[in-house]
Formats: structure tokens, sequence, C-alpha cells
């Protein structure tokens, strides 16, 4: 059945010219933004790759002019680094699993036709996104609730997102709800329809939202900076790279704090960040295919018959 | 395909599983700190600068543990401005043992989180012993107590430094090379000399393109083209104002007539194309890379913002070349004496912040216990040589020395923070060791430096009579005991009219110099610049600065007297 | 804080107890989630006193003592920032402009795509530019602008160019640069969304459509714009909320003194005239006047969409 369709469909675009054209435009187009988008990824390659001191000096493009693996070796060799990533595996794992539960339950809520406040409830939401206490007042409450120096300031907090509410919400309003009301009439409640008829197919939105999510885990270092900066247990993996980093490029520093700087090293700023950037972009490289067939494959609920 | 597939799903499915027990065991460790172990005291430390932290295992940090009976772990800032990491920390109440605020130190005062030191002081004689009375006063807050002791610009005995570390116009030696290393005394002669040599050889070696003069403008960054004024009239860094030593008095090196000399300068040299025309758009990593390649012929800047340039210009070989740089004496004119260097006397004291014990610490005996014995010779060596036999040997003579392989390995950011222990943000002395025999650190021991000379830096300072940078430039004693002034200016905040004048005059030259130094008509941009510059009522910032300057000199002579008197 | 009493949208249903009764898990979840809400997203608004304080960290929100409006009439008195407000208005407009119908017709073009395997590599390829940081990315981008850099070299070749342009040194094209930067950096990541959401169109309409002889174009215009709106709809409503939150890092990166009549951004302004001299009062008067207009802009956004009868927020 799929393979007929496919054939008639491309028999259908071998006929026209027009299409012809857009194909050869479409290809072309997207070689072109293939290639602006991987360059500045292969240059950081490159740069990961090439020897510090002779990065300085600019000129590299796609490739290494002196090789080596010090750039890599100086990450790697980061105290608490291997604690750091195995709270940064933890909280990406737990914060998106709870995350994703968390906004698709909302999202289900403020879905439903018939619930009462659902208008109010996103608004309460949608209002978060652009307000803001402001550094201090939200450190106290997490230390009034007793979140600073402990993991679950990673998790806890940043359970429920506006933003990642509205996507899924959009895509669950599309569900037809013919599925529901015959779930109601088969004498299921909502927990059943949210659980057993809407997540299922959510998939592709899921995906999408649980990406979001894990990326922002995984990338977040401000929060382990700002709320264990002293306890060293609950480092993050990068934040102990921020660490690294700005002490190689003194960010944030003044003539006075340069000036009684310890002399630089072998490595450089712009060699270790490319380093960095290399190896904390790995695992989410490796991750997406396992969530990119979810929206690319035209898994569809169009295949739910009605 | 599905082979690289099943692959990467095996691989992150065992980080999956690796990672989650591993964070388990992680969150379960109770590793905190703050109690002894072994008969260890833990303390905790948190600098607002950046800065490299150490490993827990540290070598030399356990020797000095051992010899001390303490250690401490070291945390830095990381992604905040100091202003903001400190305010953080007074609204949560909780401080680490030592602190260091930087920009936020008057915070932390204000907030009361730091110990009154000063009653401490007697019982610890290496902490009493690091400053004189007077000095000591001058670090007195307005309630009569010290609250911090500022670690650096310290000079045991005398002044080591071969190195300028500080601002200069340099110089590639080449230049003076073919000029047949002439005298270089004014501005005029060290752009003559510039332009005549890019016109006789416009190349290097291998056919790239001389720049014969480029700025660095960016950010912070920006003193390499605004604050040349000050040493051109032939005064010392004070960083934000000329202070007229006779007088007393600030003058504010913006507006003086060398200063519309020197900008005047730039923009006939930008009109001519000798200054870089990529000079206000390139950011720092640029800057460095076109030093890097040789190219430069001169410049203005601080000898610790091009260190990584330098180390690129050796490692290409450059210096073959005779690409390395040399400071010059420049001043407006040849009776104005320079004081690009002020290394003299016992040092540069900044007293607008240091390392404070806080209020949360519960050992305060212990901690100052602590900051006493790193003062210790023997710790100082142990910090700023290592350990002996591994980070430098000791020759017959008593000089210590490192083999290349050392050298090569201290420099290794990763044998740094396994290995070295500076405690670089505690008190420390520059100068000479307590033996009376090395310097105080690699850096400062003649022969290292000799050993590291290049050829052609060699030849330029033989031609010169000179043996080190310094010579180049002499030698200058700190002129007075309100140096340096800038310690005050940089803690200004926009709480006073003169703070918000001064943060404006930054912003107004951040926009101005630039387009004064490319604009067509000089004296019409000059103009218009000095138009809008008043406009942020400079006035107000030199009227705070001139009573800052009035009370520092009060306290000193007010020291003075109690120590005659004594 | 409470939710405004906004009028129940298009909702016809009453508030009656046989409702309630049959939403009870609905309603016990909403109390959930209006609690963890309350708690997280606005008891932190209490910092917001600090904008009428002369903060000091030393007494805390609650000692402080109070100054009235005179932070905002401190903000809106200076001229620079009237001038950074435009900036970042522009650039948020531009910005947001740019991304979206970007983000937008890099989907769709991307759906077209006939080869599966084409289309996965090109989709993981789009998108690892969101994980370089801001720095690597103006990096690259000023080695390219540079005068030696290669967009010179190829405008000499043409001979559109006689010689180098600075294009860090003109303020007029400061904006374009911005944006193109994030378009760059983000539109593979941004067009996630909108693919997930074609997925859900029913490929049978494309079939019908197919065998009712309609080109590429036609299906496009009349199957998959049409499908993904309700998305599409959704994101430019919370992104016309976000007009003022134009950048920092992109921009401070990017500036440099001839430009920065153009380039600040009110983040920069408030890193610099509050975070960096511990006034965070300012900063926070600055954020509440971006709050304000953010809401007062979706709410307008909204009912516009209300009266075109199209996707709402709420």
């Amino acid at each position: 059945m799929k393979k007929s369709e496919e054939a008639f469909v491309q028999k259908k675009y071998k006929t026209s010219v027009g299409s012809k054209v857009f194909t050869v435009l479409n290809t072309l187009f997207m070689a072109f933004f293939v290639i602006i988008t991987l360059y500045p990824v292969l240059n950081t390659l490159a740069i990961s790759l090439n020897d510090g001191t002779d990065a300085l000096r600019g000129g590299i493009y796609l490739l290494p002019r002196k090789w080596t693996l010090q750039n890599y070796a100086t990450v790697i060799q980061k105290n608490n680094l291997i604690t750091g990533a195995a709270v940064s595996v933890a909280r990406t794992v737990l914060g998106t699993v709870t995350a994703l539960a968390a906004n698709a339950l909302l999202a289900f809520i403020v879905s439903r036709k018939r619930f009462l406040f659902k208008s109010q409830l996103s608004l309460f939401w949608v209002v978060t996104m652009y307000v803001n206490g402001g550094l201090i007042p939200v450190f106290l409450l997490y230390k009034g609730l007793g979140l600073t120096n402990s993991f679950w300031v990673y998790v806890i907090p940043g359970m429920v997102s506006a933003f990642n509410m509205l996507v899924l919400r959009t895509y669950m309003v599309g569900i037809p709800d013919s599925l529901e009301e015959s779930a109601q009439l088969d004498g299921a409640g909502y927990m059943t329809i949210f659980t057993k008829i809407i997540s299922p197919l959510c998939k592709p939105v899921y995906a999408t939202v649980a990406l979001f999510v894990a990326v922002g885990q995984w990338n977040s270092w401000f929060d382990a900076m700002l709320y264990n900066r002293m306890s060293g247990e609950y480092t993050t993996l990068q934040y102990e790279l921020m660490k690294l980093l700005s002490s190689v490029t003194n960010q944030g520093a003044s003539a006075e704090s340069m000036k009684n700087a310890a002399a630089a090293g072998a490595v450089t700023p712009t060699s270790v960040r490319a380093a960095a950037t290399i190896l904390t972009m790995l695992p989410i490289v490796c991750l997406y295919p396992f969530l990119q067939r979810y929206f690319i494959t035209g898994l569809t609920i169009g295949g739910v018959k009605e | 395909m599905a082979l690289m597939t099943a692959a990467v799903l095996g691989a992150s499915a065992l980080a999956g599983c690796g990672g989650g027990s591993d964070g388990t065991t992680a969150a379960a460790d109770p590793g905190k700190g703050g109690s002894a172990e072994g008969g260890i005291r833990e303390y905790t430390a948190f600098f607002a600068v950046p800065g490299s932290e150490i490993n827990d295992d540290n070598e030399v940090q356990q020797i000095i543990a051992e010899k001390t009976g303490a250690k401490v772990k070291e945390t830095w800032l990381t992604g905040q401005t100091a202003a903001e990491a400190i305010g953080t920390m007074i609204a949560g109440g909780e401080y680490p043992d030592f602190i260091d605020g930087s920009d936020g130190t008057a915070q932390l005062y204000e907030a009361g989180a730091l110990i009154a030191l000063d009653d401490y002081l007697d019982d610890y004689p290496n902490i009493k012993e690091f400053y004189t009375d007077a000095e000591w006063d001058s670090l007195r807050q307005d309630d009569g107590h010290i609250y911090w002791i500022p670690q650096f610009g310290n000079i045991w005995e005398k002044d080591m430094s071969a190195e300028h570390n500080d601002e200069a116009f340099w110089i590639q030696t080449r230049v003076l090379k073919w000029a047949g290393y002439p005298e270089i005394k004014t501005l005029d002669q060290y752009f003559d000399l510039i332009e005549s040599y890019n016109e006789a050889n416009p190349t290097m070696e291998d056919g790239t393109a001389n720049i014969p003069y480029t700025i660095l403008c960016e950010d912070w960054r920006y003193f390499c083209l605004e604050n040349a004024p000050q040493f051109l009239d032939g005064y010392p860094n004070d960083g934000s104002v000329i202070v007229d030593p006779d007088t007393l008095t600030v003058i504010d090196y913006n507006t003086t007539p060398t200063a519309k000399l020197y900008f005047g300068k730039l923009n006939e040299e930008f009109q001519k194309g000798i200054v870089d025309p990529e000079s206000f758009t390139q950011t720092y990593d640029e800057y460095i890379a076109k030093l890097s390649t040789g190219r430069v012929l001169g410049m203005v800047d601080q000898y610790w913002d091009f260190t990584s340039a330098r180390d690129s210009i050796i490692a290409q070989g450059l210096d073959t070349q005779g690409c390395s740089y040399v400071p010059l004496p420049i001043t407006i004119s040849e009776d104005v004496k320079n004081q690009w260097h002020t290394g003299g006397g016992s040092g540069t004291l900044n007293i607008s912040n240091g390392i404070g014990i806080s209020v949360s610490c519960q050992d305060v005996e212990g901690a100052l216990q602590f900051l006493n014995d790193l003062l210790d010779p023997e710790i100082r060596v142990l910090r700023s040589w290592g350990v002996e036999g591994v980070d430098y040997e000791v020759g017959d003579d008593g000089l210590f020395y490192r083999t290349q392989e050392m050298r090569d390995k201290v420099v290794d950011t990763a044998y740094k923070a396994s290995h070295l222990c500076t405690y670089s943000y505690f008190p420390t002395y520059t100068g000479m060791s307590a033996d009376g025999i090395n310097a105080a650190s690699p850096a400062e021991q003649p022969k290292e430096f000799l050993d590291s000379l290049k050829a052609d830096v060699r030849e330029c300072l033989e031609a010169y009579g000179c043996s080190t940078y310094v010579d180049m430039l002499g030698n200058n004693e700190v002129p007075g005991p309100w140096y340096p002034m800038y310690s005050h200016s940089n803690n200004m905040t926009t709480a006073t009219p003169g703070g918000t004048a001064w943060t404006k005059m930054g912003e107004i030259k951040h926009e101005y110099l630039p387009k004064i130094v490319m604009a067509p008509d000089f004296d019409a941009a000059w103009e218009e610049y000095m138009q809008v510059y008043s406009e942020c009522k400079p006035e107000d910032f030199l009227s705070e600065m001139q009573a800052e300057l009035d009370r520092r000199m009060q306290v000193a002579e007010e020291s003075a007297k109690t120590e005659a008197s004594e | 804080m409470k939710a405004p009493k906004a009028k129940p949208s298009g909702q016809d249903r009453k508030i009656t107890w046989k409702e309630i009764k049959r939403q009870k898990v609905l309603l016990f979840w909403s109390a959930v989630f209006v609690l963890y809400g309350f708690i997280f997203c606005y008891l932190p608004l209490g910092g917001w006193l600090m904008a009428f304080q002369n903060y000091k960290p030393k007494d805390g929100i609650f000692h402080s003592a109070f100054v009235g409006l005179d932070k905002f009439e401190q903000l809106f008195s200076d001229m620079t920032f009237l001038r950074v407000i435009r900036n970042t208005l522009a650039m948020g407009v531009i910005n947001l402009v740019s991304t979206f119908v970007m983000a937008i017709v890099f989907a769709i073009l991307l759906n077209e795509v006939r080869s599966r395997i084409g289309k996965k590599s090109v989709q993981t390829i789009s998108y690892l530019p969101h994980f370089l940081s801001w720095i690597i990315v103006t990096g690259i981008l000023h080695d390219a602008l540079s005068s030696s850099g290669i967009i010179n070299e190829l405008l000499l070749k043409f001979g559109i160019l006689d010689q180098p342009l600075n294009f860090f040194a003109h303020p007029r094209y400061f904006w374009w640069i911005v944006a193109f930067a994030n378009v760059w950096k983000e539109t593979g990541w941004n067009a996630i969304i909108y693919l997930a959401a074609i997925t859900a169109i029913d490929p049978s309409l494309y079939e019908a459509a197919s065998i009712d002889g309609a080109g590429r174009w036609a299906k496009i215009r009349n199957i998959t714009l049409p499908g993904i709106k309700p998305t599409i709809m959704i994101l430019l409503l919370m992104n016309v909320g976000n007009v003022l939150n134009a950048g920092f890092e992109v921009q401070y990166l990017l500036g440099n003194g001839l430009v920065k009549s153009v380039s600040e951004t009110i983040d920069i302004y408030v890193l610099k005239w509050g975070i960096s001299q511990g006034d965070y009062a300012l900063g926070t008067a600055a954020g509440i006047f971006k709050s304000v207009v953010s809401i007062v802009l979706i709410l307008v956004a909204n009912q516009l969409a209300k009266r075109a009868g199209e996707e709402r927020l709420f």
C-alpha cells in the first residue's frame, strides 16, 4: 500500500515540468543550507584538533593545520568531570521525564474543550513567560525551599514551561474530539483518555518537547553555579566546562585581575572552547536520530481512522 | 547504516546506565567540606575574579596542608559580574571562609559580611609584617577598622622584574634594527620610524603586507587607545586621572593639550594608512591573530594582554625575522621624562580590595594562622616555585633554575591543576625570596629571564645597553602614598554623581574616540567630542577623585605623625 | 497575584456542580499546577518591589528604603535608554520576522525533499549550529565579514565593490548582520516544531490533491500551510511578546564603539548601568518595563487573533 502510493506520487511528479524545476531549486537550496550550517561545526571541529598557539594566527577553515589532541586532553583531565557528567545525565533524564509528564498533563487539561477554566489557566501560564522576579528573589525562594545545595534544584523549578505546554496544547487541540467522546462513551475517565488515547498520538510532539527539555537540561550550567557553587557533588558537566573556560578566557576579567593572573598555558581559550563544544554536542547528536524518526517519517495521526 | 545506529544506541545506552549509577553514588557521597579530616583544617574561599580551579588531590596543596595543618578549597567567578555574585551571596547570607569581593568588596563591607582584622594582626607576625603601619592605616575603612588584605604588588627587598608587565608603546625589533637602533623618545619619532620602515619594507619575508600600527579597542581593553595621554605627559599609571605631585591636584588627561596632540597624531596616521583601518572593529581574538602573524609593527598595549601572541610568534620562529616586541620610552616631547614603569619602592598597593575573612567563618584564628603560614619563607617557595627536584633544581650557588623539561611541564593546564598550588589570591610577595639569593618566582629570576630571551630581543637590548625590558624604559619609584588612583575609580558606582559621570565618560569615549581618529576633519570632530564629553559632567568625577586624593594624603600624614611620635 | 478575570473566551459552558464533578480530575490537577506556578513563577515577583527601592543587599528586599518611581524616571529621562529601546524593538522585530519566516520556509521545503536519507541528514545538520555558543558563531561571522574575509573577497571578485568594506564599521549593516546570525544559528532548530506539526497532516489529503492534479505549490499552499497554521499562530503570538528580548550576547559580541548607537539593547544597558554597578533596582525596573510591554503586546495580539477567528494563546 505504502509502496504503491509512493510510486504513484513519484510518477505524478515526473510528469510535471514545474515539479522538476521545484526539485532542482529545492535541492540547490538545501545544499546551500547544508553548506552554511555545516561550516561552523566543521570549523569548530578543525580548531579543536589544531594546536592552540598555532590556531591563534587564524586561517583555519575545514582542516587542522597542526594536529593535536591536547585540547581534548585538557578538557578531559578537568577535575570533577566524571561527577559532573553523571549529574548532568541524571538531571537530563529525570528532568526530561518529569517535565514532559507535567507539561503534557497541563497541556491535556487546557486542551479539553469542556474544561471550565481553560482560558484562565492558559493565561496564568502564558504570563509566566514574560515576567521574571530577578536573580535575587528567586535565589531567596529556592534557599527558603531548601533547593540550594541540592540536586532537586535542577528538576523541580523548571518542570513546567509555558512554551512547551503551548506547543503540546496546539498539537493536542488538533486531535479530533471524536476520539475522546467515543472513549468517554466507553466509560473512560480523563486520565485514561490522557494516557491511553491522546499520549500515543502525540509521539511527534512529545519527541519535540523532550528534545527541547533535554537539550536545555544538558546545556544548562548557570543554575549549578548559582545554587550549588560550594557543593562539589552536585556540580554538572557544563558548569565544570564553564569553569575551565572562564579560567582560560578570563571572561569577565578586568585589567587588574588579568595582571595578577598566572601566565597563560599551552592551550588557548578558542581551542579549549572548541573541544568542549564538540564533546558536549556529541551526546545530543547521538540521541537525535532516535527522536528524529518521530517527526520525520510521517508516522501520523492521519493514520488514525475517524 | 543499521549497524551504525545499533552501535550508537549501544553506546548511549551504556552511557545512560553508567551515568545514572554514577549519579547516585556521587549524590550519596558525603564529601562536604568545612570539617577537619585527618587533623587538617579545611576552609573555603571565593574570589570574585576568574581563575583556575585546582584539583582536590593537588600535590603541592597536600604538602602545604601537611606543613601548615590547613587547606583551602578555592572557587572563582564564573559567568557573572563580581557585583552580581557578591550581591547574591549577601542576599543568601552565607559566605565562604575567605572572600575577595573584587568590585563587590564595598558591598561586602556595607553588608557587614567581613570580620575586622586589625585586633588580630599583632598575633600573626607574617601578616603584620606584610605591610607597613602607614599602609595598614591606608586600609582602614570609615569605621576605623581593617577588613581586607590586598594580596598583590608587595615587593620583598627589591623589584626583580625584568619584564615590563604594564603598558607601553611596543615596537618590533626588526624596525629598530633596520634603523640602526636609534633613540626613539617621542610620539612623532615613533611614528616617523614606523612610516619610514614600512615604506622601505612594506612586507614580511614571505610577502605578507605589514600592518604598521593597530589599536585594540574592544570593551574594557580600550585602554590601548584611551589612556596613553597620561603616560605621554610623563605621569605614571594612576589610571583614571593624572595627579600633579607638586600641587596634589587631579588633572583630567582626556582634555589636555597632549591628548589632543595624541589623537591628532593618530588621526593623521590613520589618513596616511598607517593605522590599521580595522582597528576599531576588531575583536580581541582578531587582534591577537594579527599580532601572531608578526605583521603588526607597533601598538600600545599592556604586556600581559598579548602574552599568547608572543608565544605564537616564538612557536612559528618569527622571532628570527625580528617580530618580537620591545617597549619604547615614548613621551610627547623629549624634555618629558617617562614613567611607564613604576616598580620601585615597596610596590603598588591597591587598597580597594583584597582577601577578607567572612562572618560565616567558624574559626577565625585558624584562618588567620593559615594566612600567616602561607607567608612563611618555605611555603612561599612551595607556592611560587613548586617542589625541589620536580619543578626546579638548586644550583651549587644556591640559585634555583628550571630545566627546559620543567618549563614545558609547568605551563601544562592539567599539570598545573593536579600538581601546582600557588594560592594565587592569597597574600603573596614579588621581588626576592627570603633567602636573599633567588627571586620570589621563576618569572622574576634573572637567569630564567635570560634563558627565555630570544636572539632578536637580546641583540636589541644590547644595542641600547640594556639587560631587561625594564631597562628600556627606566624604573621609577611609586610617586606617592595616593598611588594608584584607579583603585578608587574602579570601585565607583552610579550611586554617586561622580560614579555616574565616570560611567558616562567611558561610554562617550568608547563611541567618540574611534570617530575622531577616523574623521576627515579632525578639529571639527575633536570640538564635537569635547562638547559631548563635557555634557557627561566630568567635573563631578574629578571632584570625587580630588576628595579621595585629599583623604589618602591625610591618612598618610596622620600615619607619619603617629610613627614619628612613637 | 491571580489571573485577571478574562472573559471566558469561546467558552459556552456554565459552571455547574455537575460539570465540576465531571471534571474533578482536571480541576484537581489544575489546582496543583496553579499552586506550583504560584510558588515558582509568581512568588518571586515580590522582587519587583526592588524597583521602587534604593535596594541595598545588606538590607534586603524587606528593609531597603522606598524611593517610589525614581528608577523609572531615571530610565526614561535618559536619552540613551530611549535609543536602546529603539534598537531593541528594531532588532526584535527584524529577528522575529526573519527567524520565524525562515524556519517555516525551511520546514516546508525540507518536507518536500523526496529522498528520506537526504531529508534526515539535512535536518540533522541544520540544527547543529544551535549547539555552538554565540562566541563561536560571532567569531566565524567576524572572520567571514572581515576585510580579507570570504564575503569581501566575493564582492571584490564580482566587481560589486572596488575595495574591501568594513561591515562592522557602519551602523546601517548592524541590525541585518544580527538578524543573519540569528537565522543562521537557529533556523534548523526552530524548524523542528513545524516538522513535528507537519507529521500531523493526514497524508490522504495530499493523495487526494494529487489525484486532482494539484502541483507542489498548490499542495504547500492548500494543505501543508493550513495544516501547520495553528502552530504558526501560537508561535507567532508567543514571539510577539518577546520582541523586547532581542538578545544580549550577540549584540555584545558583534558590537563596537562605531556602531554603539545601534547595537545596544535593553539587556546590555541593564548590565552596564545596573548589574555591573551593583544596582539591582535599575535592572528590576527595566525588567518590569519589559514585562508590561510584553503582556500588553500579547493581550492585543491575542485579541486580534480572536477577532480573526485564529488559534489563540488563551
